[in-house]
């Protein structure tokens, strides 16, 4: 029973319609959907910084606050930190969005997803970054300033995660996701969908750190090497060319602050707080200036031997065993 | 705050709780994690797989003392001390090749100690290292575990070196993660010695945490594959009848697998804009064929097949840009096509719902069947030109 042949033409004039309707709501709506995010390399994205951080409580049984502090410094630009109550590192990390990427380095100090659940804390981010910018299937890439255990001790949240790059825990897995093939020295470009990364090696206090200007916001990520903290270096010579690139990088690129993964440091130059503290009611901030790196530059020439060295700013533990750690 | 905690003697005890956890984590020993666990793995063409684990024995498994009279003890005589440890070890640590257990033999080992205070010092970690052979020689797959009673300072970091392979794998075991799960030896995506049977086996073996890619199958035809929606639903609204119906998504469905896992391991590979038009051309073609066919000529059937091919590789041009896991591809792979058949049933399951009831009046074809097949027609023709001219 085929149709006859004008009722034929009109199934043919509607189709035709339909694909003229859709076409048009296609252009209707090409006005309305975002393009994609621009990530000018020339001018400074600014953030804002906390104006404390959450820095646990004098009793533990008392802390209230998140597992995770989530900080949002730009559109695109998370820090967390991880609550001091749950490990006294308090350590910081960070989430860095791209066109369809999202970097994250470091997975905190604890492994329990019950106690610390950094996955659901990230997955909650990229969810409410998605929605705010109208976009979908945001690749997570999941990886570290260096490979201490406090530093990856929730990694395995992530093994599971769909459309989750993990780039691994060993130094090769390291050099050939970033695509070292001269590390330390090189530094490499590294592409977060338009969000330009400077990659270099900084070891020193371990053997696989890397460091990361964003060009972006002008930020220079210091990790573990330089922070408003104890600075425990395990190979001196390594770590003093690695401050050299450092200011190398600072000499190359405008740079607006310098930011990291602990403070211990109180806000009165050359004390920190005991290793172990779990509430630091005088905190000072995390960021750090030039000037700072400049003192770093200039104890890298000084100190020929092992020992500590305190500074306003940070302390030099040089290749001392941690056995003689002399805390106040 | 205490009247607070009076009013809530539940919240109290969660708050107690959550505190003694944490103190366990607040312990001095988690500094950097110095001394943290490691396990490595060697994997060797010929010669038998070799294990290096470097243990913090004395904050682990002996006390400080203990692991300072075997540091200090002749080499004759630290057999018979570590005896203890070593069957604690024995016992712990459990190795998998190719999906059966494989136990290890220690082969030597190495107790290095600075001082007595160093080794009670967490922060100065003298770490043991013994050696291990498995006589057993993986040729498709190895994994690690820790039995649950085991505990090694934490978190524990498995390196897998693999022979053949350019890089190392890494997997860390927690007190919560205990199993590195089987790690396949052959990067799956190559295509070569692909064994079924090993596969299955690392298919099912902790399956549950890869229930994700049934998601990820079902949301690449909800909400995500609009186009193999489209076509489902040109096969819906042809079928007067269940049995032609039925056949016809079977056939497609054997079709859209073959391409997909052929695509997947690299045997086929056609370029997206060549697939693409051709998929929205097959769903013009199914709707055409509806407005002008009644019932199930033996060359549709061909053609609705020929067409899943086509959508195979649709699906796996988005799943190849999805990191699938090298070490549970397979698996992966399987559960994304299991996904992708319940998005398939869902779609038919959901029309019915709709329109099912009306199947049999007399008005279902020129109120519904034949508008909605216009419809479809009608998108098709928008993603065939969207794809091939704008
Ligand atoms: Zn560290």
């Amino acid at each position: 029973m085929t149709p006859e042949p004008t009722k034929q033409w009109k199934s043919l004039l509607g189709i035709a319609a339909i694909t003229a309707t859709l076409f048009g709501m296609e252009t209707a709506t090409s006005m309305v959907v975002p393009d994609d995010l621009v990530f000018d390399v020339n001018s400074r994205v600014e953030g804002v910084f906390p104006e404390t951080w959450i820095h646990g409580s004098k009793s533990a049984m008392d802390n209230t606050d998140p597992a995770v502090q989530v900080h949002r410094y730009n559109a695109h630009t998370y820090i967390l930190r991880e609550n001091k109550a749950i490990n006294y590192e308090g350590a910081f990390m960070y989430l860095f969005f791209g066109n369809q990427k999202a970097l994250l380095i470091d997975q905190g100090s604890t492994s329990s997803p019950a106690l610390f659940p950094l996955r659901d804390v990230v997955d909650g981010i990229i969810t409410a970054w998605e929605k705010a910018h109208q976009r979908t299937n945001t690749q997570l890439i999941v990886a570290n300033s260096h490979l201490h255990g406090d530093h990856y001790a929730a990694w395995n949240q992530f093994v599971d995660r769909p459309d989750t790059l993990m780039v691994g825990l060993t130094h090769e897995e390291v050099m050939a996701y970033w695509g070292f093939d001269d590390y330390p020295e090189q530094r490499v470009t590294y592409d977060l969908g338009g969000r330009q990364f400077i990659v270099t090696g900084t070891p020193g206090h371990q053997s696989s750190e890397i460091a990361l200007y964003d060009t972006w916001t002008d930020l220079l990520y210091t990790g573990d090497m330089l922070y408003r903290g104890r600075l425990y270096l395990e190979d001196w010579q390594a770590w003093k060319a690695s401050i050299k690139r450092l200011r190398d990088m600072a000499d190359d690129y405008p740079v607006a602050h310098l930011v990291n993964n602990h403070i211990e440091m109180t806000a009165t130059p050359t004390i920190d707080y005991p290793i172990g503290t779990t509430w630091q009611p005088d905190e000072p901030p995390m960021q750090m200036t030039l000037d700072m790196l400049n003192t770093a530059v200039s104890a890298s020439t000084e100190i020929e031997r092992p020992g500590i060295y305190k500074y306003d700013h940070f302390l030099i533990y040089n290749e001392v065993p941690w056995a003689y750690t002399t805390d106040p | 705050m205490k009247m607070h905690m009076r009013k809530h003697p539940r919240r109290y005890l969660f708050r107690l709780t959550f505190v003694l956890a944490a103190l366990a984590f607040t312990n001095i020993a988690s500094a950097h994690m110095l001394n943290m666990t490691h396990i490595e793995v060697q994997t060797q063409e010929i010669e038998p797989t070799k294990i290096t684990l470097r243990i913090d024995l004395g904050q682990s498994l002996m006390s400080a003392d203990e692991y300072w009279t075997l540091a200090n003890a002749p080499s004759a005589e630290q057999a018979m001390l570590m005896r203890n440890v070593k069957e604690q070890l024995d016992a712990g640590l459990r190795f998998e090749v190719d999906g059966t257990t494989a136990s290890p033999t220690l082969q030597s080992w190495d107790f290095p100690a600075v001082s007595l205070a160093a080794i009670e010092n967490p922060l100065t970690p003298q770490m043991a290292t013994l050696t291990y052979h498995l006589s057993a020689i993986p040729r498709d797959s190895i994994g690690v575990s820790l039995a649950d009673d085991f505990a090694v300072p934490w978190p524990c970091l498995v390196r897998l070196d693999i022979a053949g392979r350019e890089l190392p794998v890494s997997r860390l075991l927690t007190s919560y993660d205990r199993n590195s799960g089987s790690v396949a030896l052959h990067g799956a995506t190559t295509g070569e010695d692909v064994d079924i049977g090993a596969l299955m086996v690392s298919a099912s073996q902790d399956w549950l945490p890869s229930l994700s890619w049934v998601v990820i199958g079902f949301q690449h035809i909800i909400p995500r594959g609009l186009d193999h929606i489209a076509f489902v639903l040109g096969l819906f609204f042809l079928s007067t009848g269940l049995r032609p119906l039925l056949l016809q998504v079977t056939g497609f469905t054997i079709a859209h697998s073959l391409t997909l896992g052929l695509a997947m391991y690299g045997f086929v590979s056609v370029p997206a804009a060549i697939v693409e038009p051709l998929i929205a051309a097959s769903i013009v073609y199914v709707a055409l064929d509806n407005l002008y066919a009644s019932h199930l000529a033996p060359f549709r059937m061909l053609v609705v097949c020929a067409f899943g091919l086509l959508h195979g590789l649709g699906f796996a041009a988005v799943l190849q840009e999805i990191h699938m896991p090298q070490e549970s591809f397979a698996q992966a792979l399987l559960l994304f096509n299991v996904g992708v058949e319940l998005g398939q049933i869902a779609v038919i399951a959901g029309a019915f719902a709709l329109v099912g009831a009306f199947r049999s009046r007399s008005w279902y074809s020129s109120g519904i069947a034949h508008p909605a097949t216009m419809g479809i027609a009608g998108v098709g023709a928008y993603w065939l030109l969207k794809r091939t001219i704008f």
